[in-house]
């Protein structure tokens, strides 16, 4: 086992922890237990960021290319979003209990697949590519927070003053937490964008035209659309509570088919990106 | 009311928004599942057997042209209009909101004094004007809003900029929605084969392929395209480019404008004429002599490569020779053997430049049919000899003329920043003093949470209580 396989196997095994310790921490309301998960979470990080590192340097790219490199760098934005917002506001920390799950199971994914390398094609040498990606890794980590902070917001509501909404006391009211979804999904709903703009602009660079119609391009679209539905629900219609919650819920898994489920489904222009093979503009 | 304010109204309906928003998304995975014309006639055949009922009903939806089907430009123009009521509506509340900011930030004490405040609580008798607002103030930084406290009054106010994100996101969508669908009525797309050292005019009769659309304004015409050069493997940063051609776009009078080799990710700009180049193949010169030696005629045989044929080549233009009548005397066929590499062909010029050339008279009779040389020449059956003169390179081109896309990007940077406004920008208005009414003591406060705050009207109401009445307990121990 190489040293960046090691290191990805030890962050996997610091979120299992985090996620096992969220899970304590809430369900016994222990505040300390909660407290060690989020310094697992980024003692995960470090793991992690190392072993990108020690790959980027063997290969001379970034994890851009292939299910195993797009799910790492998915899953270490979403670990890394949230910590940066469990620690600037530490009423968020219980949060974690709703996004570590999707990390563990990003991650686990990941070391499950083909960790083949791919060198850097001819299509995609083009310094659009770190713009690009980066833009959908952070995307996904905010539609993430705000899947975890709904989840939480679903279950606090369900439980209505009972146990569980004791259990997550710790968090902020229901009505901010709900406001914090919104704030998520905007955000997100900005870097979608953006990455969907450096998308145009690099594909017209390199293919001569900004907009084909190509699945994961049309996909994309439909991501950004049911997300702006989201926004015009919540900002607009001035929908609060469940139902928006569960919006936000179902939403996150679409991006993520976006991201990494299209070339399994159908036959796109993008597909070189995920299997590491290009295919023909 | 009259029609045209019904209109407006419905047109800047949330609901209308919204419902257009999701008959897209909708259309649009459901565009996804159906093959679109253009892919080959086999898959959609295929599909349409598969799916039955399906199968038949989406064409006659317009699935199967899903973004060009009236419908679909139907919802996008009617999103565009709604867009447009709904920005101006934006623009309008923006406008309110900026003024409310911009006066709260100049407000003194007694003119606020005098406004209707949103909040009032009860202060403790024994806290001083400037202690109520320094536990006001110090719960709000708790509550991570920042306050300055100045003449008697305490305030949170954004600047009147940061309420605009959301009109300007809304203007430059639409902005860019126009714009997209004017690159579709203005664009010309199209292809054309330059052998290498040869150069086309940009006019519609040098393209192979060409899409053009209604208000096309062909503002690259007057320009010439020119292959300077080609490299069959182009090498650079340790990353193979493929076959890469030098371009030069010249203007009416032959003057380079742009001269650059052109490949994937660096493809040629000038003006609004893009330039990239997709493929390559050969070109086979053919020199037709009399039976004396000297030349009458050199057509040029441009080959495609395919795996699939025999030889690894087709030809990709007849050629033909005729009398001054019109009439056929010579057809003329090439193409060039390549290289066997493992199963394939090596898709270069071979080691050993030969062409097989078919050549037929006008009846039908086979004059020539050989493989020659680079070079040499064969006799042609009644006289005459044929001859390879040189076996090179020709480009194929795609040319986008589309003077839309500058402003696409500028729509585009433009709504990303009016987003990036809307998202990171608190819009907030909280002015807070100390009022003093008939004995009674009360801190008043003006608190307007539009978006993007860390907190709420109820929690602040909570704190605030909470921390006068802890300061008024913690005052009498």
């Amino acid at each position: 086992m190489t040293l960046e396989i090691t290191l990805t196997w030890a962050a996997l095994i610091f979120y299992v922890a985090a996620t096992i310790m969220y899970v304590i921490g809430v369900v016994f309301s222990r505040d300390r237990v909660s407290k060690w998960a989020l310094i697992a979470s980024a003692s995960g990080l470090v793991m992690q960021s190392a072993a990108i590192a020690v790959r980027w340097m063997r290969l001379g790219h970034g994890p851009y290319i292939g299910y195993y490199e797009v799910a790492i760098a998915l899953t270490y934005c979403t670990v890394a979003f949230f910590a940066v917002a469990a620690w600037r506001n530490p009423r968020l920390n219980q949060a974690g209990l709703g996004i570590m799950p999707v990390a563990v199971v990003l991650l686990g994914g990941a070391m499950l697949a083909s960790k083949a390398d791919f060198p850097i094609s001819a299509g995609l040498a083009s310094y659009w590519l770190f713009i690009h990606v980066a833009f959908a890794n952070l995307a996904f980590a905010a539609f993430a927070a705000s899947f975890g902070l709904a989840v939480i917001y679903v279950v606090r509501e369900r439980s209505q003053g009972g146990v569980w909404a004791q259990r997550l006391d710790r968090l902020p009211d229901q009505e901010i937490v709900d406001d914090l979804v919104a704030r998520f999904v905007l955000a997100g709903f900005l870097l979608w964008g953006i990455m969907i703009a450096t998308g145009a602009i690099w594909a017209n660079e390199s293919w001569g035209r900004y907009w084909s119609w190509d699945p994961i391009e049309t996909w994309s679209l439909i991501v950004w659309i049911i997300y702006a539905i989201y926004l015009h629900l919540r900002f607009t219609m001035k929908w609060h509570g469940v139902r928006l919650a569960w919006f936000a819920i179902v939403s996150m898994p679409i991006a993520l088919f976006c991201l990494v489920g299209i070339p399994t489904v159908y036959n796109t222009i993008h597909a070189g990106y995920i299997g590491g093979v290009e295919s023909s503009l | 009311m009259s029609l045209q304010r019904r209109i407006v109204r419905f047109l800047g309906s949330p609901r209308l928004a919204l419902w257009l928003l999701v008959f897209i998304g909708v259309w649009s995975i459901a565009a996804t599942a159906v093959p679109q014309v253009g892919q080959p006639a086999t898959t959609v055949s295929s599909w349409a057997d598969e799916f039955g009922l399906v199968g038949t009903i989406a064409p006659v939806l317009g699935l199967d042209t899903a973004f060009s089907a009236p419908v679909f430009i139907l919802a996008v123009a009617l999103l565009a209009l709604s867009t447009a009521t709904c920005s101006w509506n934006r623009t309008k509340a923006a406008l309110l909101r900026s003024r409310s900011l911009s006066d709260a930030a100049h407000l003194d004490r007694t003119a606020f004094l005098s406004g209707r405040p949103d909040l009032e609580m009860d202060v403790p008798p024994n806290l001083g004007d400037s202690e109520v607002l320094a536990v006001a103030s110090a719960t709000l930084k708790d509550l991570r809003i920042r306050t300055q406290e100045r003449d008697g009054v305490v305030r949170s106010v954004s600047p009147p900029w940061s309420v605009w994100g959301s009109p300007v996101f809304h203007w430059a969508l639409l902005a860019l929605i126009v714009a997209a669908l004017a690159g579709v009525l203005m664009r010309t797309v199209g292809s054309m084969v330059i052998p290498v050292g040869a150069a086309k005019t940009n006019e519609r009769a040098s393209y192979t392929a060409l899409r053009s659309g209604p208000w096309a304004t062909w503002m690259g015409a007057k320009r010439t395209i020119r292959v300077d050069a080609f490299d069959p493997r182009y090498v650079v940063e340790n990353i193979d480019r493929g076959a890469v051609p030098t371009v030069s776009v010249l203007d009416g009078d032959g003057k380079v404008l742009v001269t650059q080799r052109v490949y994937a990710n660096k493809k040629l700009h000038s003006g609004s004429l893009s330039i990239n180049a997709p493929g390559c193949g050969l070109t086979v010169s053919i020199a037709i002599m009399n039976p004396d030696g000297a030349e009458i005629s050199r057509p040029l045989q441009l080959v495609e490569f395919s795996q699939e044929a025999s030889g690894g080549t087709v030809p990709l233009n007849p050629l033909a020779l005729r009398d001054r009548d019109g009439n056929t005397i010579l057809k003329l066929t090439a193409t060039v053997p390549l290289d066997r590499i493992g199963d394939g062909y090596g898709e270069w010029i071979p080691a050993e430049p030969a062409a097989h050339v078919v050549l037929v008279d006008g009846q039908g009779k086979v004059l020539v049919d050989s493989v020659v040389r680079q070079g040499d020449r064969v006799p042609i059956a009644g006289g005459g000899y044929v001859r390879i003169a040189e076996i090179g390179w020709y480009s194929r081109l795609s040319l986008v003329d589309d003077p839309t896309i500058p402003y696409i990007y500028i729509a585009m940077v433009i709504a990303t920043l009016g987003l990036s406004l809307s998202v990171l920008a608190p819009q907030r208005l909280l002015v807070a003093a100390v009022e003093e009414s008939e004995g009674d003591r009360r801190l008043v406060m003006s608190l307007r949470l539009w978006r993007n705050n860390p907190t709420n009207r109820a929690e602040i109401e909570r704190e605030l209580t909470r921390a006068l009445n802890k300061t008024k307990e913690a005052r009498k121990s």
